[in-house]
C-alpha cells in the first residue's frame, strides 16, 4: 500500500522527476569523463567514450521511467488522449455514435433506476434479510368465496398460480403463531386504517395511518426520532389513546419532530397524543404507502367504533373473519424453510379447525412465508410485469444503438487499415494498437454514457410525472443514485468494450505489406476476401437493427390500438363536463340521523352555484364503485349485481338515459317508501322480457329491507372499463340503516371547465363545517384517463420507443449504404461509362436496400407474432396477432428504409463516371 | 547488453539488486560509485551495464528498499544518493542466504566428486 502511495506521489510531480533523471544520468556522464579523463585521455575523447559506455541516452531513460511503474496509466492517458482528438477530427461519426449511444443507455438507466425503486430496495430498517412476511394461498379460485373459511375479509386479495393468495389473517392466526418463540423473535401484526381526517388548527386534513400491534416498532428495530415509538402496553382494550406519527407529518403539524412528542392530535373526531415521531426515511412495511400515522391495533375498537365495518371485540374472536397482517423477525440461524416447515403445519392445523363444512375444508388455505427484507409486494405485483416489460423494450433500443456502433467502428476500421499497418510495420506490438482501438471505443461509449445520464436525469422526472398522473402521495421514488450510476456506468464501459472488440481485431489483423501499398496495388484476392467478411457483418447488423425495430413498431401498433379502443368505450354516461370530489362528515363527527340531512344540505348548496345544472352524490363514483350485497328478487339471490347508494338527480347529472319509470328524485327521503332504479342488464337477467316496473327487491342485511323498482336506466360502466356491463342498482343513499352512510362522492354537471368549480366548492365546505376536507377532486374525463394510466403510458412509451430505435436503425442503414457506395465507387463509374442510367443505379441500391428490408422482415415478422404475446395481457380489444398493427409497422418500416437508403442511391447515380474511374 | 569481453562475467538475472544492496551497506553513495564499487570489488570481473544499473536502483526505490536524496558528491557537485532502508536491510539478509543456498546448490551439482570424498 506504501508502494502504491509512493508510486502516487511520483506521478504528482512527474515532471520533476524527469528533470531529476536526466540530471542523475548526466552526472553519471560526467563522472565517467571525469574517470576517464584521470586516465589521460583528452576531454573530447572521454566524454564521447562515456556516452558511447552509457548506451542509447533515450532507452536508458525510458527502462528507468518504466520502473515508476506507471506505463500502463501512461499509455492509457495517451490513448484517451489521441481517442477524443480523433473524436473531435470525426465530428459527424462522433455525433451519431454519442448520441444513439446516450439514447439507449438513457433509456435504460431510466428503466432500471424505476426497477431498482421497485423491485430491488430493501426497508430502511435494521438487518432487513430476517424479515418473512406471511401469507396463504388457495387453489380455490377467486368469487368462490361461499366455499372458503374466510366469511368475511377486510383487506386485499390476489390472483397467483390459479389460485387466489392474500396477507390477511384471522386474529387469531397472530396469537397462535405468536406464541411460537421458536421461529420468530418478534411477530407483529399490522393493518391500512385508510384515510382518516386529521384536525390541525381547526384545519382539516386528510391522512392515512397504520394500526400496529404493540411489538410493530421492537420487531422492525426502528428508532425513534423523536419521543417514543408505540410499546406492547400501548396495545390492549381502553389504553390511553396514543399515537406515533411521521417525520413529514410532525413537520407539517408542529414544525419540527421534536416539537410533537406530548402534543394532542385530533384524528377522526377523536383525541390522541403524539408519543413519538418516526424516522423520516422510515415508511411503514408497504413501499406502496407511507403513513403518516401509527396506532395501536386496539384503538381500532374506538377508531372505527361507528364505521360499517367497524371492529369489535367479536372481530378479535372471529376465527373466519381476515384482516389482520403479519411479519415477524426469525431468530438468529432460522432458515426461512425452517420457518415453513414449523409455521405451516401448525397453521394448517388450526385453520382446519375453522372449517364449518366439508367445502370449506377443501380449499382451506395454505400458509406461505415470504421474504420480508423488501417489505410488502404489492407495488411488485402491480408493476413488475410492465417494467420487464419496458426494460425488454429499452434492451432492444441499446442492441439497436450497439449495432450501430459496431457498424460504424467497422466501417472506420477499413478506413484506418492503412494507418494500422503503417504502426504495425514499424512495430507497435498488435496488442498495443487493439488495447489503443478498444480505449477510443470505450470513450465513445462513456461520452454516450455521460449524455445518457443527463437525458435519464430528465427521463426519470418525466416518467415519474406520467406514472403519477396527478397523484400528489405517489409512492414511487425513483431517482438516480449510485448503483442505478453504476450500472449505467457498467453498460456504457460493457458496450464499448464489446462493439469496439470486433472492429478492433479486424482492423489490426491487415496482412501489413498490400494495406501498405495501397487500394490501387491491392492485392485483390486479399481483399475481396477481407471485404466479403466485413460487408457480411455489416449487414447482419444492419438486419438485425430492422427486426428489433419491427418488433417495437408491432408493439407499439398494438397499445396504440389498445388505447384507441379504451378510448372509445362508450361509457352510458357523459363524461365531459364533471366535478368528482369526495367528503366525509363522519369522520367530522356528523351521525345518524343528520349525516344524510347534512349530504343533503350541501347538495343543494352545490346546486345552487351559478353554472352548475345539477349536482348529486354516490357512496362512491360510478368507476371506483365495488359494492356487492346480499339482495334476492322474488325470493331469489341475485349474485353478481352490484350497488350504487345515489342522491337526487344521480341520472340526469351522469346523462344515463332513464328507459322506464322515473329516477331518483329529491321526493325520496328517509321515510317515504323504499324504492330502487335498475339498469337494463339486470332487468335482462332477471325479468327477462317482463316489466319490471313495480316489481320488488329485497336488500339483506341485519334488517332486511323491501324496495319497489320505479325506473329502469340504460347500461353504464361500474366500477371498471374493460369488462362487460354489470347489473345494477341504484338506491336512494338516505334510506334505510345499511350500508351505513360514510364518504360521499359528490358529481357536479357544470357550464364549462369543471375543475373552474373547485374553489367555490371547498369554500361551500368550509363554510358549512371546516373539519370536512374536500378530497379527491378531480373531474370525470380525467378519472377514465386515470384507469387508463398504464395503457396511456404504454402507448406513449411504445411509440417513443419504437420511433427512436427506427431512428437509430435508419442512421445505421443510411451509414452502412453510403459506405457501400464510396467503397463502390469505381463499379459504379464503370456500369455507368458503360451506358447504365442513373435511374438504373439508383433502382440498383435501393434495391439493395430492399434486400436488406425484405430479410429484416422475413425474420422480424415472426419473432413478432411469437414476441407480441408477451404482452398480450396488456392489450384490450386487440389480439397478439392484429394484423393492422402488423402492417402498420411493415409499412413504416419499409418507408424508414426506403429514405435511409435514398441518399446513398441519389449519391452513387451522381458519381461521375470520368472521376470515379481515374481515381481508381 | 552482454559484453563479450573474455575477462568479464555476465551478471545473472536478479543478482544485480543484491550486489546494490550490498554495497549500500557500507553507507550511501550515488550511482555511478555503486557501479564503480562492485566492479572493483568483484577484481573487475562484474561490469555493471548503465542500461540496468539506473532501472536496478529505480525499481529497488519503487519497493522501498532504498531511499533516494540529492546531495553534494566529493568533488561538490549535486548527485542523487541511495542508502538501505530498514526494509532494504532486511531484504539483503533474505537474498543473501538464498543466494548462498543456491551457489552452494550449484557448487554441489558442479563437483559432485568433492561430495563423495566427503
Amino acid at each position: 500500500m506504501n508502494d502504491f502511495f509512493r508510486k502516487l506521489g511520483w506521478l504528482a510531480r512527474r515532471a520533476a522527476k524527469e528533470r531529476e533523471l536526466r540530471e542523475e544520468l548526466e552526472f553519471h556522464l560526467a563522472e565517467e569523463a571525469n574517470e576517464r579523463e584521470a586516465t589521460g585521455l583528452p576531454e573530447e575523447q572521454a566524454r564521447r567514450a562515456a556516452r558511447r559506455d552509457l548506451g542509447n541516452f533515450t532507452l536508458v531513460q525510458e527502462d528507468t521511467r518504466a520502473e515508476w511503474g506507471w506505463t500502463i496509466l501512461e499509455q492509457f492517458v495517451q490513448d484517451v488522449r489521441y481517442a477524443v482528438r480523433t473524436m473531435m477530427h470525426n465530428r459527424a461519426f462522433t455525433a451519431v455514435a454519442v448520441i444513439s449511444l446516450a439514447l439507449g443507455i438513457g433509456a435504460n438507466t431510466v428503466i432500471y433506476s424505476f426497477m431498482d425503486a421497485i423491485l430491488l430496495r430493501t426497508l430502511p430498517v435494521a438487518r432487513p434479510e430476517s424479515l418473512a412476511v406471511l401469507n396463504w394461498h388457495s387453489n380455490e379460485p377467486k368469487g368462490a368465496r361461499p366455499n372458503h373459511v374466510m366469511h368475511g375479509m377486510d383487506g386485499s386479495t390476489w390472483t397467483e398460480d390459479n389460485g387466489v393468495s392474500s396477507g390477511i389473517f384471522p386474529f387469531g392466526t397472530f396469537e397462535l403463531l405468536r406464541e411460537n418463540g421458536a421461529i420468530f423473535s418478534s411477530l407483529f401484526a399490522y393493518y391500512p386504517t385508510g384515510k382518516r381526517t386529521v384536525l390541525v388548527k381547526a384545519q382539516a386534513e386528510i391522512a392515512a395511518g397504520e394500526y400496529v400491534s404493540g411489538d410493530y416498532f421492537r420487531g422492525l428495530e426502528v428508532p425513534p426520532a423523536a419521543g417514543r415509538l408505540l410499546l406492547a402496553d400501548d396495545d390492549r382494550v381502553s389504553a390511553p389513546l396514543v399515537t406515533a406519527i411521521s417525520t413529514r407529518l410532525s413537520e407539517r403539524l408542529y414544525g419540527d419532530a421534536a416539537n410533537a412528542v406530548g402534543q394532542p392530535i385530533t384524528i377522526d373526531n377523536l383525541p390522541f397524543t403524539v408519543v413519538g415521531v418516526t424516522p423520516s426515511e422510515f415508511f411503514g412495511v408497504d413501499p406502496n404507502a407511507s403513513p403518516d400515522f401509527y396506532v395501536p391495533m386496539h384503538a381500532n375498537l374506538v377508531l372505527d367504533g361507528t364505521e360499517s365495518w367497524a371492529k369489535t371485540a367479536e372481530t378479535y374472536l372471529d376465527r373466519n373473519h381476515y384482516w389482520v397482517e403479519m411479519m415477524g423477525r426469525l431468530r438468529p440461524g432460522v432458515s426461512l424453510e425452517q420457518a415453513r416447515s414449523v409455521l405451516g403445519p401448525q397453521f394448517q392445523q388450526w385453520v382446519g379447525a375453522t372449517a364449518t363444512n366439508e367445502r370449506e375444508l377443501e380449499s382451506l388455505p395454505a400458509l406461505r412465508v415470504k421474504e420480508g427484507a423488501a417489505g410488502l409486494d404489492t407495488l411488485r405485483r402491480e408493476y413488475s410485469k410492465p417494467l420487464y416489460l419496458l426494460w425488454a423494450m429499452v434492451g432492444l433500443i441499446l442492441a439497436i444503438a450497439c449495432a450501430n456502433i459496431a457498424n460504424l467502428l467497422l466501417s472506420r476500421a477499413t478506413a484506418r487499415q492503412r494507418e494500422m499497418a503503417v504502426r504495425l510495420s514499424i512495430g507497435a506490438p498488435r496488442m498495443r494498437l487493439i488495447r489503443q482501438l478498444l480505449t477510443e471505443s470505450i470513450v465513445l461509449a462513456l461520452a454516450g454514457g455521460v449524455l445518457g445520464i443527463l437525458l435519464a436525469f430528465w427521463g426519470v422526472r418525466a416518467l415519474t410525472l406520467l406514472l403519477a398522473n396527478g397523484q400528489s402521495d405517489f409512492p414511487l421514488g425513483a431517482e438516480l443514485n449510485w448503483h442505478v450510476l453504476t450500472m449505467t456506468l457498467a453498460l456504457s464501459v460493457l458496450c464499448g468494450g464489446f462493439f469496439g472488440l470486433a472492429p478492433a481485431f479486424q482492423a489490426t489483423r491487415a496482412d501489413v505489406t498490400p494495406a501498405l501499398k495501397g487500394e490501387r496495388a491491392s492485392g485483390q484476392r486479399w481483399r475481396a476476401g477481407l471485404t466479403r467478411w466485413r460487408v457480411g457483418l455489416s449487414q447482419v447488423l444492419v438486419i438485425l437493427q430492422l427486426v428489433f425495430s419491427l418488433l417495437m413498431l408491432v408493439a407499439a401498433g398494438l397499445f396504440v390500438r389498445t388505447l384507441g379502443n379504451l378510448q372509445s368505450i362508450q361509457m352510458g354516461f357523459n363524461r365531459e363536463n364533471v366535478l368528482l370530489f369526495e367528503l366525509n362528515a363522519r369522520q367530522a363527527g356528523h351521525r345518524d340521523p343528520e349525516i344524510v340531512a347534512f349530504y343533503e344540505e350541501m347538495r343543494k348548496r352545490f346546486e345552487a352555484i351559478p353554472g352548475v345544472r345539477t349536482a348529486t352524490l354516490s357512496h362512491a363514483s360510478l368507476l371506483d364503485a365495488g359494492r356487492g350485497l346480499e339482495l334476492r328478487v322474488a325470493g331469489t339471490p341475485a349474485p353478481d349485481t352490484w350497488i350504487l347508494n345515489t342522491g337526487p338527480n344521480f341520472f340526469s347529472t351522469m346523462q344515463i338515459p332513464m328507459l322506464a319509470g322515473r329516477e331518483i328524485e329529491e321526493r325520496d327521503r328517509p321515510s317515504s317508501p323504499g324504492i330502487v332504479v335498475v339498469n337494463e342488464r339486470f332487468v335482462k337477467t332477471h325479468f327477462g322480457r317482463e316489466n319490471p316496473l313495480g316489481r320488488r327487491v329485497t336488500l339483506g342485511g341485519p334488517h332486511p329491507r323491501d324496495m319497489e323498482i320505479v325506473g329502469v336506466c340504460a347500461n353504464a360502466h361500474y366500477g371498471q372499463l374493460k369488462d362487460d356491463i354489470r347489473a345494477v342498482i341504484y338506491i336512494p343513499y338516505n334510506q334505510g340503516d345499511y350500508p351505513l352512510v360514510q364518504q360521499m362522492v359528490y358529481a357536479l354537471r357544470t357550464a364549462g371547465d369543471p375543475s373552474a368549480y373547485a374553489k367555490t366548492v371547498r369554500e361551500i365546505v368550509q363554510q358549512a363545517d371546516s373539519h370536512i376536507p374536500v378530497m379527491n377532486v378531480t373531474t370525470q374525463a380525467v378519472e377514465i384517463d386515470r384507469k387508463m394510466n398504464q395503457e396511456i403510458i404504454f402507448a406513449w412509451l411504445c411509440t417513443d420507443f419504437a420511433i427512436l430505435a427506427l431512428v437509430i436503425a435508419s442512421v445505421g442503414l443510411y451509414g452502412t449504404m453510403s459506405y457501400a457506395v464510396a467503397r463502390r465507387k469505381g463499379e459504379i463509374g464503370i456500369r455507368m461509362a458503360l451506358g447504365a442510367q442513373r435511374g438504373t443505379v439508383e433502382r440498383m441500391i435501393l434495391g439493395e436496400v430492399c434486400v436488406l428490408a425484405a430479410v429484416g422482415l422475413g425474420i422480424g415478422l415472426p419473432a413478432a407474432f411469437v414476441a407480441s404475446r408477451l404482452v398480450e395481457s396488456f392489450l384490450f380489444g386487440v389480439r397478439a396477432s392484429d394484423p393492422l398493427a402488423a402492417l402498420l409497422a411493415v409499412f413504416v418500416l419499409v418507408c424508414a428504409a426506403l429514405t435511409a437508403g435514398y441518399i446513398p442511391a441519389r449519391t452513387a447515380s451522381r458519381i461521375d463516371p470520368i472521376t470515379a474511374i481515374r481515381y481508381e | 547488453m552482454s559484453s563479450d569481453t573474455p575477462s568479464r562475467v555476465e551478471l545473472l538475472q536478479g543478482t544485480l539488486d543484491l550486489l546494490i544492496l550490498q554495497t549500500l551497506l557500507a553507507g550511501s553513495s550515488h550511482g555511478h560509485a555503486i557501479a564503480k564499487h562492485i566492479q572493483r570489488t568483484s577484481e573487475e570481473l562484474l561490469q555493471v551495464e548503465t542500461g540496468s544499473l539506473y532501472p536496478a536502483l529505480h525499481r529497488l526505490e519503487a519497493k522501498g528498499w532504498i531511499a533516494a536524496s540529492w546531495e553534494l558528491s566529493d568533488k561538490r557537485k549535486r548527485a542523487r544518493f541511495y542508502r538501505l532502508t530498514a526494509r532494504g536491510r532486511k531484504q539483503l539478509a533474505a537474498e543473501q542466504s538464498k543466494w548462498e543456498a543456491f551457489s552452494r546448490a550449484i557448487g554441489l551439482v558442479l563437483n559432485p566428486a568433492e561430495q563423495e570424498e566427503r
